[in-house]
């Protein structure tokens, strides 16, 4: 009888995996979880947006009082690093800005100067040492500091936009035509 | 469909959550680390984030006295580079002298000046402030001096040169002590009274090894540690590869040095034996017409009783080599001996050094390119002061005796570089008060009473004319290249304000208020002779481009060609064979330690760079070790690892064995440098000191210390231990790799 006969050869294929599928619903929740875990991470708790030491604001140093970039970063156009104020640089304006004075961050730098402690401030932007980063030539060639660092007058916390990966470097640089741009020597020496 | 039941969906969301916790923390891990942006307070002048500024000043690594290139950035000293216009080392620079970051970013410096609480030698001492320091020196020290007892005041410095040495000098005298003597183990001290017999004078003469067709070294390891190893190599590289003709090289020494490895011909003398050497093939420069002389006649007879049996009998060298030596050295145009290492560290030590002198002049060498050039005498800081241990032990038993109240220590360290048997340690106890100015707390200045830290020759001012020369006289400022990483002070500053406390008419003799005041009016003094109409504009400009340049040099002046060896030389020629400690049945090999080319005579153990650096020519680092031919090392059951005592009268130390076959039947080498017992985390502890075996013996005329002069046994302890190498096997074990009877290039 053909419908014993198909009862006869009939394979259940979810009968067959009934015994596996447990165990693969498990790995496919913690896979999922996985994904998850990373994500939370690289969003909530991101190395992108470190706390800092004092809650420095560049939309008020560079958006609202419209500083330029290089009046703080003096070093940018001469040498491999832009350079971080001194404590005695924020101290010049701040003892000058009255209506600033009595504000808790602004507290915080002057409490630093009280104490002739420098600031540690955490790195946000950062390549590996066997890179040969300058900022001399990237400035010279007339890049805006937005173009690697984005819309840091728009930012309460400085917070990285780009990877600086060694992808991210070279596409630009092929982008732009560099010269030498992707010869090993130019980056790592 | 299924239902999930209730458990499995707890095992799911369990199961879930176990990943995200995954997820999170591998996010976390592959986060670079946290690295700070850290600003200075204020800045310092001059200061640029990223980019470097070199400074140029005087290496102080050894006796040398190469200009050095510091790297600084952002106010740290990052890399040491040999200076290119300095005349010494034209750019170069070897490895103690790279490693001299190591010096001044040591963790064991002594941070602040210190006072003893416990008892002499235990260690313990508490910090003080330079103001107390200083007031207790001065108080003792003006005590003494009302009391007429300023005599009884020695200074004892390591080496210092340059003007400091003159200031020194003006302050002992001025205090009213005639007491102060240099203590440097590695001083050429027999060298320089050879030359003084020879030629009239002790300035160290140039020897143009560049210049030089067959050069002759008697134990001078002048790739490595010889007087001044940089320059040396420098003529060597252009001895062999920068002239058309290339030269040939000779070396004579009982253990294969990185200079014998380097050499044409090694050839392992009987130690103690070159002066006969020198002098036999000196009989044969005479006897067969290559010196002309018109004292040729009595050269002759004086040099009759060095036959060619007698020479080859004591030096075990063939009659047909000694011959052969003699007609290269006396056939080509110009040949030039030289002696060194244990060569010049024996009882016959200087009548060797002046046998040398002697085939250099019985050759014509004196005075001629590729042979002996006289230097003038350094501008300044020409006075040598060094004692040879006869004078240390002199020394010691006027400290014994109570001659000495108190005793000023600057940068030397005699508990490690003399033999117990000086005496000094126990002569140190009677001393008083001992005051210890040093960077680093060796095995002298832990046993100081008071501690004054002394700035690294990185961080302070200085100045030094290089001896020896080379050939025109050039002269160094030494400048601080940083600011300074402890609470130091420059030894120049301390015996200034030593002065200043002290009061009398040491202030008014000596008013200067810091060592730079006191080294720039000094250079103008030396600008003064350079222009007497200088004015004081020119000077400022003059101190200025000297700084820069790191080195400044009168061109075109030579010293005199010394006198020749006199007539009256002939009879003192009379060279003994050396006469060592030991009777030759139970101490049947002889002892030839010899300076490491990283670790020197010890003052290099402190610094990791060279601890970890291996010896050139048996690649072990760390430790200490006992060389060994492979046929002694057969006879006595001896394989490499053995633990090995070592034993001479004087006493014993145990070292791993090191089969190596550049080192002859009967000798036993070992390495100077290792066996601190202080001297920070990087020397203590590690390996052995040969002088422990070294026994108390001098050279007849100068009274230096003997210390190739000692016979050892060895006992195979039947313990193994360890010693780090870095080659592998020194056979070819049929790899094909040379073909013998082809040569090579």
């Amino acid at each position: 009888m053909p419908q014993r006969g198909r009862d006869k050869l009939s394979i259940s294929v979810s009968e067959a995996l009934r015994p596996a599928k447990k165990p693969a619903l498990i790995g496919v929740a913690v896979v999922v979880g996985v994904f998850v875990g990373v994500w939370i991470n690289d969003t909530y708790f991101s190395d992108r947006a470190p706390v800092q030491p004092i809650e420095f604001s560049h939309r008020i140093h560079a958006s609202d009082n419209e500083i330029p970039c290089q009046y703080c970063h003096i070093y940018a156009a001469r040498s491999p690093s832009a350079g971080v104020p001194s404590v005695a640089k924020c101290m010049g304006c701040h003892t000058a800005v009255a209506d600033a004075r009595e504000r808790p961050e602004v507290l915080k730098l002057a409490g630093y100067w009280d104490r002739q402690e420098p600031i540690p401030w955490v790195k946000v932007h950062d390549v590996p040492d066997f890179v040969h980063f300058t900022h001399k030539r990237h400035v010279l060639a007339g890049l805006e500091c937005q173009e690697c660092h984005g819309p840091v007058q728009d930012m309460d916390r400085i917070t990285r936009i780009a990877p600086m990966t060694m992808p991210w470097c070279v596409d630009c640089h092929t982008e732009r035509e560099v010269e030498n741009g992707r010869d090993c020597w130019t980056c790592h020496k | 469909m299924s239902k999930i039941s209730r458990r499995d969906l707890l095992q799911y969301i369990g199961a879930g959550g176990v990943g995200t916790g995954a997820g999170y923390l591998f996010a976390e891990v592959i986060k670079r680390p946290v690295e700070f942006l850290i600003p200075p307070v204020v800045p310092p002048e001059d200061y640029s984030p990223g980019i470097a500024t070199w400074y140029n000043t005087v290496c102080n690594q050894c006796s040398a006295g190469c200009g050095i290139s510091v790297r600084i950035r952002e106010g740290r000293a990052k890399k040491i580079e040999g200076n290119p216009v300095h005349p010494v080392n034209q750019g170069r620079l070897c490895a103690r002298g790279q490693s001299g970051l190591n010096a001044l970013y040591n963790p064991d410096r002594i941070r602040s000046p210190m006072r003893r609480v416990g008892e002499r030698g235990d260690g313990s001492f508490e910090a003080i402030s330079w103001d107390d320091a200083l007031t207790e020196i001065a108080t003792r020290l003006i005590r003494l001096k009302i009391d007429d007892k300023a005599d009884r005041v020695q200074l004892l410095s390591g080496r210092v040169r340059g003007h400091l040495d003159e200031l020194f000098e003006q302050f002992i005298t001025l205090f009213g002590s005639g007491r102060y003597v240099q203590y440097d183990f590695t001083d050429p001290v027999n060298l320089r009274l050879a030359n003084r017999l020879s030629f009239g004078t002790e300035n160290l003469p140039y020897y143009d090894i560049a210049n030089s067709d067959f050069l002759l070294s008697f134990g001078a390891d002048y790739l490595g540690t010889w007087l001044s190893p940089v320059h040396y190599s420098l003529g060597y590289g252009q001895l062999r590869q920068g002239r058309e003709q290339r030269g040939k090289c000779v070396q004579i020494e009982p253990r294969m040095s990185l200079s014998g490895a380097n050499a044409d011909e090694w050839i392992a003398a009987v130690p103690g034996s070159e002066g006969i050497l020198a002098l036999g093939i000196a009989r044969l420069l005479v006897a067969d017409g290559a010196y002309a002389g018109s004292d040729r006649a009595a050269w002759r007879r004086a040099l009759e009783p060095y036959s060619l049996d007698r020479v080859s009998a004591a030096t075990g060298v063939a009659p047909e080599r000694v011959e052969q030596l003699a007609a290269e050295f006396g056939g080509h145009e110009a040949s030039l001996a030289i002696a060194g290492g244990a060569a010049a560290a024996g009882t016959n030590a200087v009548a060797s050094l002046v046998a040398v002198n002697v085939l250099n002049h019985l050759a014509g060498n004196l005075g001629q390119p590729g042979g002996i050039i006289f230097n003038a005498a350094p501008l300044f800081g020409s006075g040598t002061r060094q004692a040879g241990s006869a004078q240390m032990t002199e020394l010691a038993a006027a400290m014994q005796d109570g001659a000495i109240e108190v005793l000023l220590l600057h940068d030397t360290n005699p508990i490690y570089a003399l033999p117990a048997a000086s005496g000094f340690a126990d002569a140190m106890a009677a001393v008083p008060t001992i005051v210890a100015m040093s960077s680093f707390m060796e095995e002298t200045t832990a046993l100081a009473d008071l501690i004054l830290p002394t700035d690294t020759y990185l961080e302070a001012w200085g100045d030094d004319a290089p001896d020896p020369g080379v050939g025109l006289p050039v002269a160094s400022i030494s400048q601080p290249v940083v600011a300074r990483v402890f609470d130091t002070r420059s030894v120049g500053d301390i015996v200034l304000s030593l002065g200043r406390r002290i009061g009398f008419e040491l202030p008014v003799a000596m008013p200067w208020a810091s060592t730079e005041d006191f080294i720039k009016d000094a250079w103008r003094k030396v600008y003064g002779d350079l222009d007497p109409q200088a004015d004081a504009q020119g000077f400022e400009e003059f101190w200025l481009a000297a700084l820069e340049a790191g080195v400044w040099g009168r061109a075109g002046a030579t010293g005199e060609t010394g006198d020749a060896p006199l007539p009256s030389l002939i009879p003192d020629i009379d060279n003994a064979q050396a006469s060592f400690v030991g009777d030759t049945a139970e101490f049947p090999f002889v002892l030839h330690p010899y300076l490491s080319a990283t670790l020197f005579d010890g003052r290099g153990a402190n610094l990791p760079w060279l601890q970890e650096l291996p010896d050139q020519m048996t690649s072990v680092v760390y430790g200490s070790w006992v060389e060994l031919n492979p046929v002694t090392a057969d006879e006595l059951g001896i394989r490499d690892g053995n633990l090995i005592e070592v034993e001479s009268p004087a006493g014993r130390v145990r070292g791993p064995a090191l089969v190596f076959p550049g080192i002859a039947p009967g000798v036993v080498a070992m390495p100077f440098g290792q066996g601190h017992l202080a001297y920070g985390r990087y020397a203590q502890d590690r390996g052995v000191n040969p002088i422990a075996l070294v026994a108390m013996q001098s050279d007849q005329q100068s009274g230096e210390l003997a210390w190739a002069g000692t016979r050892v046994k060895l006992r195979n302890t039947g313990e193994q231990a360890r010693v780090v190498r870095n080659d592998g096997v020194s056979r070819t074990l049929g790899r094909q790799i040379l073909h013998p009877g082809q040569g090579h290039a």
